[in-house]
């Protein structure tokens, strides 16, 4: 699954440490990386993420800054262009909002702007998505915005292997990279697993097939993953084969991964808890259209939220939120066609 | 503004000093703009006249950029420039300011109107008429000048700044970030953001405000109630100015104290330089259509033109005289000739310059986009 390792030693992990853990180790690899945001210094973060890494790497590296979104990016951008490699964190994905200047003005347009006179190595973390009946933005899922936005990149990872990967190829990759952490997930202990020790990374842009199949493709990322692999499972046990595809990473877009699996099947599902009109999954499906249309058997599906705000009204999230039944009943909407 | 009143006291008029008696909002009492030769060339701090060798080559700077920004209008007008955003009035502003950075160790990040600042701080001429061009060539920024991009959508360059003053702080390479902002620019959000970030971290950077009384057709006064804008350094507690921004010695002494203090580590600082913008906002504006230009606007092009200044004080001096002015016009016009003759001969734009700097690695999408942009370069050289 990994594609760069350099040792076997393995660590048991949530993707909590997982992405602390790659901190950590850029941190101690180059000296160029700092870290800054609301509250990561001596708290460690909201959801302690960088717990331990200002009394590691010192107060230099990792500090606090003062409470502006669009203050921690702006920064950001005028320090990775003097040959820093910041890697700031927004306390959610909602809390983007304050910085769409710097974010779309700017992060994405000054190595253009300059004609490659200076670069954008930067990283924006963030937790993002809900169901964890949480505040007003505390629950968005903003990867729309930025998939539009040329310049910058998209990271989403699923589970805590590829979460320490992606974030390493994050740090080291010299365009921006806005890295989604899926709240629901930092500590569930279903995805506990064995993570790598020690450097290794998993690149930006290469899809990996979650689970083989070949009556259905699923198309996920994210937190999406549990539910399409659930609605899978329940499908297996009706005798139909799904294939689920982890994107990883929305920008750049594994377009070829996702056409091999489509010419197996011909059937289309696509999963994602952002709202649907406009959403990464109107992409993707165009993009099967443009390149895949004679291999489709059917209309391809989306399961996605409604086009409204993602709920604070905690018990009427499950209406809209996608869950396995509803990936399920879509799955039997493509065979059905 | 009371330009002819003498400064009385030390070299800065800072706020510090004046903020503990003004009491509460609007503010009306004490502040002078800091002034080392009145308008009509007479100084009025002797004690604080630099080197005339330095007064000169101030006095031939702002002549050359002049000239230049005459002959960008001439070239907008005869459609050999697109729209272009002239600072002509506010030469003492920039290049007074900028002449206090070292060229080597320290930035400047700029926004629209700084050509002048750009080309001080080694920004070339030929780059500059094809930046305003839309070539891309004019739009790399060339490795010889530490110079941030040319920011349109203002004030996002205030926090680039104090972001290329924290790097320049975590690398103690000694060098500090300069950036400047016109008086409508300091409404926005980011302004307050970006001096504040840089403040609390004591950030090696220097605010300027620019004050030229006008962003478009819209006049100082809805911008703000307070009297000056650099009356905000105390809110985050750094040292604010006030400078008249049309007499180059006071502005440059100014800048060099605060380029001074944060390259010592004391943090940064806010400068706001009283100057007028007696030209359009762009080429491409109309004045007339918002303001009396036989009032203010022709008062400070006759009365306190930043250039005449010098060349009287020069000429009082007995270091200039009609001779040498000839000589030196010829100089810049023959630059300015050259260096429009080299853009002019410049090799047209690359069209595979549009997907070009997009990504360091770009997804597959863009890269069918650039196959599909190769066959409409073929098509239309067919």
């Amino acid at each position: 699954m990994t594609q760069v390792l350099e040792n076997t030693n393995t660590r048991t992990m949530t993707m909590a440490a997982a992405i602390t853990d790659a901190m950590d180790v850029m941190l101690s690899k180059d000296p160029s990386v700092v870290m800054y945001g609301e509250d990561v210094g001596n708290l460690g973060g909201v959801y302690r993420i960088t717990t331990g890494l200002q009394k590691k790497h010192g107060e230099e590296r990792v500090f606090d800054s003062p409470l502006t979104e669009s203050g921690i990016i702006g920064t950001a951008i005028g320090a990775a262009a003097l040959g820093m490699r910041p890697v700031v964190e927004l306390q959610f994905g909602g809390f983007m909002m304050p910085a769409f200047d710097q974010i779309f003005s700017h992060v994405s347009r000054f190595r253009y702007r300059s004609r490659g006179r200076w670069k954008s190595p930067l990283v924006v973390r963030f937790p993002v998505g809900g169901g964890l009946g949480l505040l007003e933005q505390h629950a968005d899922s903003p990867e729309a915005y930025l998939m539009h936005t040329p310049g910058i990149k998209v990271a989403y990872p699923s589970n805590p292997v590829d979460a320490k990967g992606l974030l390493i190829s994050a740090i080291e990759d010299d365009d921006p990279v806005f890295f989604f952490e899926t709240i629901k997930l930092y500590r569930d202990p279903s995805l506990r697993t064995d993570v790598p020790s020690g450097y290794y990374n998993i690149p930006l842009g290469k899809a990996r097939v979650a689970r083989e199949g070949k009556d259905v493709t699923i198309i996920s990322y994210g937190g999406m993953i549990q539910p399409s692999l659930a609605a899978a499972e329940a499908a297996a046990g009706a005798g139909i084969s799904c294939e689920v595809i982890d994107l990883r990473t929305i920008v750049p877009l594994d377009i070829e991964t996702i056409l091999e699996s489509v010419a197996k099947t011909g059937r289309v599902v696509i999963v994602h808890e952002a709202a649907k009109t406009g959403g990464v999954g109107a992409e993707i499906a165009t993009q099967i259209m443009e390149k895949a249309f004679y291999e489709l058997v059917a209309p391809i599906e989306r399961v996605c939220s409604f086009d409204t705000m993602p709920s604070p009204f905690n018990s009427l999230n499950h209406f809209s939120r996608p869950e396995a039944h509803h990936v399920a009943a879509a799955i039997k909407k493509v065979l059905s066609a | 503004m009371a330009n002819t009143r003498r400064s009385t006291k030390k070299g800065v008029a800072k706020i510090a000093d004046d903020a503990m008696f003004a009491g509460s909002m609007p503010v009306s009492a004490g502040l002078t703009p800091f002034q080392i030769l009145a308008p009509d060339g007479i100084p009025v701090r002797e004690d604080l006249i630099p080197d005339l060798d330095v007064v000169e080559e101030m006095y031939r700077q702002m002549s050359r950029l002049r000239h230049l920004d005459d002959k960008f209008m001439q070239l907008y007008k005869s459609q050999k420039l697109g729209n272009y955003a002239q600072f002509g009035g506010q030469e003492a502003s920039q290049i007074g300011s900028a002449m206090a950075l070292d060229r080597k160790l320290d930035f400047i990040a700029p926004m629209y109107r700084n050509t002048a600042a750009m080309i001080t701080h080694g920004w070339s001429i030929k780059n500059a008429i094809m930046y305003w061009r839309g070539h891309p060539e004019g739009w790399r920024l060339p490795d010889s000048a530490n110079l941030l991009p040319i920011i349109i959508s203002i004030p996002g360059q205030i926090v680039h700044a104090a972001g290329a003053a924290m790097a320049l702080q975590m690398q103690k390479t000694g060098g500090i970030a300069m950036t400047y902002i016109g008086e409508g620019g300091t409404s926005q959000g980011d302004f307050h953001i970006g001096v504040n970030f840089a403040a609390a971290r004591k950030a090696p950077a220097v605010f300027v405000i620019e004050n030229n009384g006008w962003a478009i057709s819209v006049p100082r006064k809805v911008q703000s109630s307070v009297d000056y804008l650099m009356r905000r350094a105390e809110g985050y507690g750094i040292p604010g100015y006030l400078v008249d921004g049309n007499d180059i010695l006071a502005v440059h002494t100014v800048a060099k104290k605060a380029v001074q203090d944060a390259r010592d580590g004391k943090g940064p600082s806010l400068i706001e330089q009283m100057t007028y913008r007696i030209r359009p906002h762009t080429t491409g504006d109309d004045p007339k259509a918002y303001r009396d230009e036989n009032g203010d606007p022709k008062f400070w092009a006759e009365n306190r033109d930043p250039i005449q200044r010098v060349r009287q004080f020069l000429t009082n001096e007995k270091r200039w005289n009609e001779d040498r002015e000839v000589a030196m016009m010829v100089e810049i016009s023959t630059e300015f000739q050259e260096a429009l003759d080299a853009a002019d001969a410049h090799a047209a734009p690359d069209p595979q310059a549009l997907l070009e700097y997009v990504f360091v690695n770009p997804p597959s999408q863009l890269k069918e986009q650039q196959a599909i942009l190769v066959e409409r370069i073929k098509e239309a050289s067919a």
